[in-house]
């Protein structure tokens, strides 16, 4: 016992510190206490704070529930890669894998040591509970299986922990700020992996726009008065990570249409020499040809551009003509008195390191001869500079075909392949787009979304493979079978590896994130226990755990499992556990312990509820904090109202993200579709 | 009929024998002649590659069931009885030369094609025969000991052998002979010596270049018909630089030979480009000369088995792959790391320290430095990320002298700091560090052994050039860096020059596989601005002075000799049709938007501009659906002229 004790208690501060961690990067909802700050995160952003104090309720709980639901992504995926491991290694118990992981320092330090009794009530208080609640987190108690298996299961599952929290911990997270064109603005969470199409796909979803090629992210640097947009390939939080503490740099969110003229009139770039009212009427056939030409070929080619520009002298004010030339391999120019013949060129820079950018007002801050300059410099350069190179060309048509021709050097067919996937999306939008508008009267709103969510979820559901999926699969990693009998549903849930597919989040954003996002958290728990002890917040889980295998034998096992079924008739009728029964009623809003990390958890419960519910269409209830849980039919309505707008946007995003959404674009923008679709209506 | 008597010379009889004489009647078809003739010769052998050629009409009787009234041969004709396969000395590429049987009676299109088909090169619609540039004599005659592969032995009927699982035809299995030839084709050439080099002709300006483009054969003619004879010497180059569906696997000959005429333009200077592109080139050429020395050959005797094997590799790979991510995971929890004393000096700051020692630790992708080891345990003097770094070397083996220079990109700007190391191998490890870390990678990296191990080979490179002056290089572990370049920069650096520029594009194709070194060095080529461009000396109507006409896949320009410059572009797709008048030499293209052009051919015949223009024509036809079967009629038609109309 005192080992299930343990495991049980690990478990739950794993989940302490991944409602944590949570906390921490995104910044919990309402009443956000300063603390969550300091943890610090690593965060490249020195303005995080101000901007997540800036944000408006909604928007926070949209962040938290990206956060979530992105935190849980990635750790089934992970969870799932490692499955095949199943190393019984003695190291394990004394693995404190977890904390290291966690930059979160201290939660991860403490062991496991925490006495067994005290850890399951302890448990309880833990804010993650809040997230865990709907999950059956009891397992380890049902579990009777012999102990030496159990043992050697829970270690091997423990490594597994231990691994997936160190690959997660490196992972890097950032909360942008992302200004929108109205002036308003959005925040949303970035991870490094995520690339910037992602996360214009991301804002596409959140801000209804027409999802056009043109929409693009920007970055702009107001003390050296640059700008440049963001290839959809890059990944966002590099370029970010290089901006300064107290940087005033911006990420713009904006059509741009320069960012891919290129494919949509190649004859401008490529036969710029010819008189321009040839190139006006050039066919569409021709347009192909030259795309087919320069960019399908075994080698991308490079416009041939060559002409005088204008080069500022490195730290003088006086600007010099020179006569420059493109070539794939760099900027050249023709030193004086020498010919243009290629040898004879002087290298005056290459593209391996260097981004481009648009100069702004150059004429006044640099005496430049005209406004549109160009500039070339090191990504993590942010300030004046002798390493930059600032060029100053004589009207915009020039500046923009140089600045394209030096993005299709650099960039080479990854720009042809960001603007065909663009392209697919924006087609696939307007399609949408022509459907709906007849019937369209308001889609933005949230409430609606949420009205015609419920519907979906349960088309949403059937179609997906997951649940049943993944049952099978933690059944089958799971150590502690026995619980099966009793209680299936909670032991799967936090062993939970099966990352749910991208299209079940998108068809029904709700019912299918609620489960994954619980187990998710789930899992990691080793750690919290210790520290948690004291406050007994019985959020439901313990309850559910506890209470389940002695009144609610074999709760509805199948389907429904760890989201709602059994746990909240359990739950009321449950007298055991006393701190529970009473927290319940009481702490509904306030469950969390109030010493570690009050805030966060309600956020995470909020999430977890709007999601969980799908599967049984009476969801409203036990939505909120308790969807597993007793609770849900107490608190419900509060809660519900809340979390509703905000999930089902949120998780969408978030889920293609973790999931990698390799598979199924199509279906996922589909699904999209019709979820504004019938928000619509 | 009146019989009358033909004379007809037979080959195989030997020079000196007189024309076997035949009586004959004017309604007695070729075929006829033939049979009569085999006869009267009493020999008895397989005859079926035989033909008669009519000399004075300088053509073939193919059509055995003509009579000979019917091609208008009367008594005095002389004609020859002869194989119509003979041997042809093929000069590939690669600069090797072979001897086949090839076709001296169909098109010289079908005669590529089937050398191709022989040779293992697809889409043989890209390549064609042209007469060499004759050598000079020099005194002494290097022909003799010149090494010729031969493939005469292989029959002609091998076409129709299936090929192996790699695609290598069947018969480069048979002897081991075979595999050497196939070896030869397969396997790119090592470096050339640099006074090779230096002894080939090279063209010093574009109109030298024009001239080389006289030589193509025409496509539409056999090879007797343009007076190649039994045992000449042509050269079998690409001519049109459209590559379709390069695929690897399949294309390992066409690649490497290929590689090997992108090579010898860099080498020779056809095509021009920049110092940093030759850098590069040489890089390539470098790497993948040691690559291919290295590797085991994708091509060997077991070839057939080369699939299988690799799939079941891959599989093997995946599988282990799968299973050790987690103990992967636990590994690099541990990452290596360097920890040394080096010294360190900051150019940029104004400090008349100089070198300074310190402990320095490497740890993932930053180096950190403290006092001493000592109190390498606390917090370090400075950490630096090396992420994004430009990383050079600055070596002299002679003087010991093992710097690495790096500039460190910071918000301010760029941050210089030297690394100085004691020795070689130290150098070796930290440079390799450090070239890894600028890229993002740490020392952790699979590529990091690899990484020093070419380093310790360029700091051979340059202890061999330093020490042996010109002599042969002693083992292939050093190469002469003249070797990679073209004669202007032999000129220019010292190959103890050359080696830290060269090392310095290394640095970025390093980790390349030989496949991918080849294709990178073909798409660098193709990314030249003057890539594709085939010149021919012109004369537009109505212009005093001669041009030249740059023929490329997707147009033609127009070069005033004057200037050096592109005057003019016209793009195909926008040619409504062109013209030949075959009585005073002259093309006539028309485009859209009523543009007329109309020129003279000075150094090439207008059959050849016109063959170069209907052949990317013809290129841009092929699609993919209709990859295999070649158009042969429509090749035709675009480049044949009033001869195939």
């Amino acid at each position: 016992m005192e080992d299930i004790d343990a495991m049980f208690s690990d478990l739950l501060g794993e989940m302490d510190l991944l409602t944590q961690s949570l906390g921490q990067e995104t910044v919990p909802p309402e009443a956000l206490p300063p603390t969550n700050q300091e943890v610090n995160y690593s965060i490249g952003f020195t303005d995080l704070n101000e901007s997540l104090h800036e944000l408006e309720d909604n928007d926070l709980d949209a962040l938290m529930a990206d956060l979530v639901a992105d935190l849980n992504a990635t750790e089934e995926k992970l969870a799932a890669e490692i499955k095949g491991l199943k190393t019984p290694s003695p190291t394990t118990s004394d693995l404190p894998p977890p904390p290291k992981g966690l930059s979160l320092h201290p939660p991860s330090p403490h062991p496991l040591p925490a006495s067994p009794a005290s850890s399951t009530s302890s448990s309880v208080s833990t804010p993650a509970s809040s997230a865990a609640s709907s999950l059956p987190p009891p397992p380890p108690q049902n579990a009777k299986p012999t102990k030496e298996e159990i043992e050697a299961q829970m270690k091997a599952d423990k490594i597994k922990l231990a691994l997936e929290k160190l690959k997660e911990a490196k992972v890097k997270k950032l909360v942008v700020k992302v200004l929108m064109n109205d002036g308003s603005s959005k925040t949303l969470m970035v991870d490094e992996r995520q690339n910037v199409r992602e996360v214009l796909d991301n804002l596409f979803e959140k801000t209804h726009c027409d999802c056009n090629v043109d929409w693009s992210l920007c970055e702009t640097n107001p003390e050296l008065q640059l700008d440049r947009t963001f290839e959809d390939h890059e990944n966002l939080v590099e370029p970010l990570s290089a901006w300064m503490r107290d940087s005033e740099n911006q990420v713009l969110f904006q059509e741009r249409g320069e960012k891919y003229e290129v494919f949509k009139n190649p004859q401008n770039f490529y036969l710029w020499k010819k008189d321009k009212r040839a190139l006006k009427d050039i066919k569409d056939k021709d347009k192909e040809i030259l795309i087919q030409e320069n960019f399908c070929g075994t080698s991308i080619i490079v416009p041939d551009l060559e002409g005088v520009l204008h080069l500022k002298e490195d730290g003088k004010k006086s600007w010099k003509q020179r006569l420059f030339q493109l070539r794939a391999s760099g900027i050249y120019y023709v030193p004086k008195g020498k010919t243009k013949s290629s040898r004879d060129l002087v290298c005056f820079l290459q593209f391996d390191n260097v981004n481009v950018y648009y100069g702004k007002d150059f004429k006044t801050k640099y005496k430049a001869p005209t406004d549109f300059c160009f500039v070339l410099k090191h990504p993590q350069i942010q300030k004046e500079s002798q390493y930059i190179k600032y060029l100053c060309c004589d009207d915009a048509r020039t500046m923009n075909l140089w600045v394209t021709g030096i993005r299709i050097a650099k960039y080479g067919v990854s720009l042809y392949e960001n603007y065909k996937t663009a392209e697919k999306k924006a087609a696939v939008n307007s399609v949408w787009m022509n459907r709906s508008t007849p019937s369209s009267s308001n889609p933005s709103t949230p409430s609606p979304t949420i009205k015609a969510k419920t519907p979906n979820q349960a088309n949403g559901h059937a179609p997906k493979p997951q649940p049943t999926a993944p049952d099978s699969m933690d059944f089958g990693n799971f150590p502690p079978p026995p619980s099966a009998d009793i209680l299936p549903p909670p032991p799967p849930d936090p062993a939970f590896p099966p990352p749910p597919p991208s299209l079940p989040a998108k068809s029904s954003s709700r019912p299918v994130a609620p489960q994954h996002k619980l187990p998710a958290n789930f899992p990691p728990p080793p750690m919290a226990m210790d520290n948690l002890p004291p406050p007994p917040l019985p959020p439901p889980i313990d309850d559910s755990p506890e209470a389940p295998p002695d009144f609610l034998p074999p709760p509805p096992p199948a389907a429904g499992f760890g989201s709602l079924p059994p746990p909240p008739l359990s739950m009321n009728s449950l007298p055991p556990p006393p701190h529970f029964g009473g927290m319940d009623q009481s702490l509904p809003p306030p469950p969390p312990d109030p010493e570690f990390l009050p805030p966060p958890p309600p956020e995470p419960v909020f999430t977890g509820a709007g999601a969980p519910p799908p599967p049984p269409p009476p969801p409203p209830p036990p939505p909120a904090q308790a969807a597993a849980v007793p609770r849900a039919p107490v608190r419900p309505s509060g809660s519900v109202r809340k979390v509703p707008p905000a999930p089902p946007k949120r998780t969408t995003p978030s889920l293609q993200v973790g999931g990698g959404g390799g598979g199924g674009d199509f279906m996922s923008e589909l699904m999209v579709a019709m979820q504004k679709k019938r928000g619509d209506h | 009929m009146a019989a009358w008597d033909l004379s007809v010379t037979v080959e195989d009889l030997g020079p000196d024998t007189p024309p076997v004489s035949l009586s004959v009647t004017s309604d007695l078809h070729v075929g006829g002649v033939i049979l009569k003739l085999v006869e009267k010769t009493q020999i008895k052998r397989d005859w079926s590659d035989h033909a008669l050629w009519w000399e004075q009409k300088q053509c073939w009787l193919l059509r055995t069931a003509w009579s000979l009234e019917k091609y208008g041969i009367h008594a005095d004709a002389r004609l020859h009885f002869m194989p119509q396969h003979k041997p042809l000395k093929l000069g590939l590429p690669n600069g090797i030369t072979l001897r086949l049987h090839a076709c001296y009676s169909s098109p010289v299109f079908q005669t590529v094609m089937h050398i191709c088909r022989m040779l293992n090169i697809r889409h043989p619609e890209e390549l064609s025969l042209l007469r060499p540039i004759e050598e000079k004599k020099k005194k002494k005659d290097k022909d003799s000991t010149e090494e010729i592969y031969d493939l005469t032995e292989v029959p002609l009927s091998s076409a129709s052998r299936p090929c192996l699982y790699n695609g290598m035809p069947a018969h480069f299995a048979d002897s081991p002979q075979m595999e050497a030839v196939y070896k030869m084709l397969s396997v790119t050439q090592p470096p050339p010596a640099p006074e090779v080099i230096a002894k080939q002709y090279r063209p010093a300006s574009v109109v030298d270049k024009a001239h080389i483009n006289g030589r193509w054969l025409d496509s539409s003619r056999c090879l007797m018909q343009q007076g190649i004879q039994e045992n000449d010497r042509l050269w079998l180059r690409f001519k049109y630089f459209t590559f379709y569906d390069i695929e690897p696997k399949y294309d390992v000959v066409r690649l490497t030979q290929l590689y090997e005429q992108a090579r010898w333009a860099i080498l020779l200077e056809d095509i021009d480009c920049t110092e940093e592109e030759m850098m590069l080139f040489g890089a390539l050429q470098y790497h993948i000369s040691k690559v291919s020395q290295s590797e085991p050959q994708m091509l060997s005797s077991s070839a057939a088995m080369d699939d299988l094997e690799s799939a079941l590799q891959s599989l093997e790979v995946k599988m282990e792959g799968e299973s050790s991510s987690a103990s992967e995971m636990l590994e690099n929890m541990t990452a290596p790391e360097l920890n040394d004393y080096l010294k360190i000096f900051r150019p940029k700051r104004l400090t008349l320290k100089g070198y300074k020692q310190y402990w320095f630790k490497f740890q993932d992708t930053s180096i950190s430095y403290f006092k001493s080891k000592e109190e390498s345990i606390g917090e370090p003097i400075q950490q630096i990320n090396l992420k994004g770094c430009e990383v050079a070397p600055d070596v002299n083996m002679a003087a010991q002298k093992f710097l690495i220079r790096l500039l460190i990109p910071a918000p301010e700007g760029m941050n210089e700091v030297y690394l100085r190391c004691e020795n070689e191998q130290q150098y070796a490890q930290w440079m390799a560090g450090c070239r890894l870390a600028s890229k993002g990678k740490s020392l952790a990296d699979n590529s990091y052994q690899s990484e020093i191990q070419s380093i310790h080979s360029f700091l051979a490179m340059q202890k061999t050039n330093s020490s042996s002056h010109g002599n042969a290089p002693a083992n292939d572990e050093s190469i002469n860096t003249h070797s990679l370049v073209s004669p202007r920069y032999h000129k220019k650096y010292k190959a103890k020059q050359l080696t830290p520029r060269i090392l310095d594009a290394y640095q970025n194709v390093a980790q390349l596989s030989l496949t991918d070194a080849v294709m990178r060095f073909i798409q660098v080529w193709q990314a030249l601005p003057d890539f594709g461009l085939s010149y021919i000396v012109v004369r537009f109507k109505g212009s005093r002075k001669d041009e030249v006409l740059g023929i490329a896949p997707n147009r033609l320009i127009r070069i005033d000799l004057g200037v050096g410059d592109v005057v003019k572009t016209w793009r195909y797709n926008n040619m409504k049709q062109w013209n030949v008048n075959w009585d005073i030499r002259q093309m006539a293209i028309e485009f859209e938007g009523n543009v007329n052009i109309a020129f003279s051919c000075v150094t090439a015949d207008c059959k050849i501009v016109h063959e170069f223009i209907g052949g990317y024509i013809f290129m841009s036809t092929r699609s993919r659906e209709k990859s295999d079967v070649l158009n042969e009629e429509l090749f035709h038609k675009l480049t044949g002229g009033h001869e195939a109309l």
